[in-house]
């Protein structure tokens, strides 16, 4: 209150420029509604959706509806001229009856505004967009723009039956996998499906072994490494010379970098498209490989590359913390410059009639019970691991403390 | 306001400039000049007239004074918004029209005198909002004061790895935390049937700036406002405006300050006079449910714990987890790693380690937990239309378990019953 004296001061001092307040404030006040005055279209334009009204209404079909599957990606890698857009193309031309999207992931890691075809049915045309992703703020919400743009672009169109996400030449397939591989609970009406490396037989050992500088490798291992299919193209230009042995090495040379890889050999990417799409080598839900994991033998590789596959059994239920440490410290405190890029394994859960099923990508991780142990079902813990600079001794070890059976034995 | 407090004094090195920050709070005995710093002795008799907070009309000289009107007039304009009392909703709305109040659009970045349209998922509906409340250029400010691009903090390796925070940078935590729970328990005072949210906006951001601090929420991305009011179905980012509380409302206040480049975020959800009993449920399971989340934070524990918790707490009680919005790392940057999902079965990376500091903010809905977001591309409500309740605390993880930075303090207004 004692400082409103001295304000006085001020008082008189621009009483003069205070008639000419209420003569600023009309100006200013027309002035910014005149500014969305202009701007209505793009408000109007959800007042003349009213009547068609494409995204409101889906979104409420989508609320109430009866559980939408989501609809599978499959993520398309591979060098400059290995054969990925001849790949994109075939699908898109054969005959299939599905509706497809293609998102063009021109520009890598970085999840800038993706250009989109869409291939509207069987025999219809290609229609090219443009898809911005809504960019910034990820202020706690949970699912990555990029993610909620590939939802956005669902909904604007009639519903697809699937999407192939094409990756630049240089890319590494992990930053993306992770982020397509939402948590199931969000039931994003999209969902990762499986990574598909296209090859080309006649460079790609020569890309493989591009000198690199000490400590990382090349995009071809990761490419090898994160994907659940290679599609060995070209296959055609190496057969004539010693054809046969070249195409045996780098099968060898695959198999060693990831041994759970299925191996698709192909002339000008014509393949099988069972083999592409639909593979479902993500999530629990649609996980069709469990049984083949149980079965098959995964040979760890001889000789000793940068990246490699691992694979151990071992008998006896384990504990579920005790997994979860051990899959801590090896995911989120590597040592030894180990870095763990893909799992998978089936696990005997201490306390559990139900098999469970471990997943892993980059830093992320979930273990789900999938189905009850049956009758002759041989109760395993068989483990799986992609990685850099993996020791294979060390893992195990960790692994055996996860086992309760010694535990057991004390009890009376 | 923010009087009381100064516990954590102990051990500090700083504290030499500082002195009288409390004591600017409390009574505003001493100003800056908006323009240059310095003690102010004179202010705008345009402020005075209009009941302006001093504060934004303060100046060292007339030279100061004359040199800053072509900026600072613009208050006054503002300030056009007085208090809006119509009685019925057309006739708020129509007020705060003819005060130049806008309908907010397209993430916070148009404005329209138009009410937008949308299949509203309950019977909230947007009211104009008013003009953007001036911060004293004394008082530094976030990279998206000035944009609305917070590009640094987007971009910044913190949103890949959790930062262990030094003694020093506690210590800032502890202090901004501090502010943080001041300026929400102002704004909890303030609230009860007939004010209008860009009121309760309006404390908060006086109580703010008055502290020093500047309101991080403004202009954080194009957000309009320097809080998040969030009234019944609204699940979260709801955007103060001319709506007037009414009685049997539950409105959540989420406040987040930046001082001395840290920031601190909480929020409580208030009953707005006499609420009914399934809402006094919801709002009392939600702060339970944030309690028990707090409860397991300490070393060793890992991040996707959190969700697991809630989610059983809430469900016990036939109630759902919002999937959308996460808890989030806090520091320099008002989002950062970790992410921290509040809904079971989630992937979240990582354990806790001492010296990190987060939030936790469950967000728990009386119906389904799917969302939808309002035309302004801000206000999230849930899209079953039934009410939602929130509660936030900042947390610092400490060698035996956790201290709540935003904790309440004795003089925290007694709202919440089962406290008592």
């Amino acid at each position: 209150m004692m400082d409103e004296a001295p304000s006085a001061v001020p008082l008189s001092f621009s009483s003069p420029s205070s008639p000419e307040i209420p003569a600023l404030v009309p100006v200013a006040l027309p002035d910014e509604l005149e500014f969305p005055e202009d701007k209505f279209d793009g408000e109007e334009d959800s007042a003349k959706a009213g009547p068609n009204a494409p995204s409101t209404d889906k979104s409420i079909t989508l609320l109430d509806n009866e559980e939408q599957e989501a609809v599978g990606i499959t993520m398309i890698t591979g060098y400059l001229g290995s054969g990925k857009t001849t790949l994109v193309n075939y699908i898109l031309k054969e005959q299939h009856g599905r509706r497809i999207a293609v998102i063009l992931n021109e520009f890598g890691e970085e999840l800038g505004i993706e250009r989109a075809m869409i291939n509207e049915g069987a025999q219809g045309s290609l229609v090219e967009e443009w898809v911005d992703l809504p960019n910034g703020c990820v202020c706690c919400s949970v699912k990555h723009s990029f993610v909620q743009a590939i939802e956005q672009l669902m909904e604007r169109r009639e519903r697809f039956d699937y999407i192939l996400l094409e990756t630049t030449g240089l890319a590494n397939p992990g930053p993306v996998a992770s982020i397509l591989w939402v948590d199931d609970q969000l039931e994003a009406s999209v969902r990762l499906d499986s990574i598909v490396t296209v090859v080309d037989a006649g460079n790609f050992l020569r890309q493989l072994h591009e000198p690199r500088e000490a400590g990382s490798v090349t995009e071809a291992y990761l490419q090898i490494a994160y994907a659940d299919v290679v599609i060995l193209n070209k296959t055609d230009l190496v057969k004539d010379e010693s054809g046969h042995s070249t195409l045996e090495k780098i099968e060898r040379e695959i198999k060693s970098i990831n041994g759970m890889v299925k191996i698709v050999h192909s002339e000008r990417c014509r393949v099988d498209l069972d083999d592409v799409l639909d593979c479902k080598a993500y999530g629990i839900k649609h996980s069709v490989d469990l049984e083949a994991l149980l079965s098959k033998p995964v040979d760890d590789n001889v000789h000793d590359s940068a990246v490699k596959t691992i694979s151990f059994k071992l008998d006896g239920p384990v504990d579920l913390e005790k997994v979860n440490e051990w899959l801590g410290n090896l995911l989120w405190e590597p040592s030894d410059k180990m870095e763990i890029y893909r799992m998978k394994g089936v696990l005997d859960i201490h306390g559990s009639g139900e098999m469970h099923m471990l997943q892993a990508v980059r830093d992320l991780y979930e273990i789900v019970p999938t189905r009850k142990w049956r009758e002759g079902d041989k109760r395993i813990n068989h483990v799986v691991l992609i990685g850099k600079n993996l020791n294979k001794d060390t893992i195990i070890e960790m692994f055996n403390h996860c086992l309760v059976s010694k535990v057991l034995s004390f009890d009376p | 306001m923010g009087c009381a407090e100064q516990e954590s004094g102990n051990g500090t090195t700083d504290g030499k400039k500082e002195q009288m920050d409390s004591g600017s709070a409390a009574g505003d005995a001493v100003l800056a000049c908006v323009r240059c710093s310095k003690l102010a002795r004179l202010q705008c008799p345009k402020c005075l007239e209009l009941k302006l907070p001093r504060a934004n009309g303060a100046f060292c000289s007339q030279d100061c004074f004359k040199a800053a009107w072509g900026s600072h007039k613009v208050v006054h304009a503002e300030s056009k918004r007085a208090v809006i009392r119509a009685d019925n909703p057309q006739d708020q709305i129509a007020e705060a029209l003819s005060r130049g109040w806008l309908y907010c659009l397209q993430k916070g970045q148009h404005r329209s005198g138009r009410a937008p349209n949308f299949d509203w998922t309950g019977d909230l509906r947007p009211y104009p909002i008013s003009a953007r409340r001036f911060v004293p250029e004394n008082i530094p400010r976030p990279e998206w004061a000035s944009n609305g691009n917070a590009s640094a903090e987007q971009y910044s390796e913190l949103q890949n790895s959790v930062e262990i925070k030094t003694p020093e940078q506690i210590q800032r935590m502890r202090e901004v935390c501090k502010i943080a729970r001041d300026v929400l328990d102002a704004a909890a005072r303030a609230v009860k049937p007939g004010v209008t949210t860009d009121e309760l906006d309006e404390i908060v951001h006086e109580a703010t700036i008055a502290a020093g601090a500047y309101p991080s929420p403004l202009n954080y991305h194009f957000f309009p406002k320097s809080c998040c009011t969030s009234v019944n179905e609204v699940i979260c980012h709801g955007i103060p405006d001319a709506r007037r509380l009414e009685d049997g409302d539950i409105v959540n206040v989420d406040v987040t300050v930046y001082y001395k480049g840290y920031h601190g975020d909480l929020n409580e959800t208030y009953f707005v006079g006499k609420v009914d009993e399934a809402s006094q449920l919801l709002v009392q399971n939600t702060y339970e449910c944030l309690e028990k989340a707090i409860a397991i934070v300490k070393p060793g524990v890992r991040y996707r714990e959190v969700g697991e918790v809630i989610s059983r707490h809430a469900s016990l009680a036939g109630l759902s987890v919002v999937r959308s919005y996460s808890g989030h790392g806090i520091g320099e940057l008002f989002h950062c790693a970790p992410n921290i999902p509040h809904y079971s079965r989630n992937k979240a990376v990582g354990v806790m380690k001492a010296g990190q500091t987060f939030t936790i903010e469950p967000m728990i809905n009386a119906g389904v937990w799917r969302d939808r977001m309002w035309p302004d591309g801000w206000t999230s409500v849930t899209a079953d239309g039934k009410r939602t309740a929130q509660f936030e605390h900042t947390l610092l993880v400490t060698e035996t378990g956790c201290e709540v930075l935003t904790a309440r303090i004795p003089t925290s207004p007694p709202v919440f019953p089962w406290l008592s």
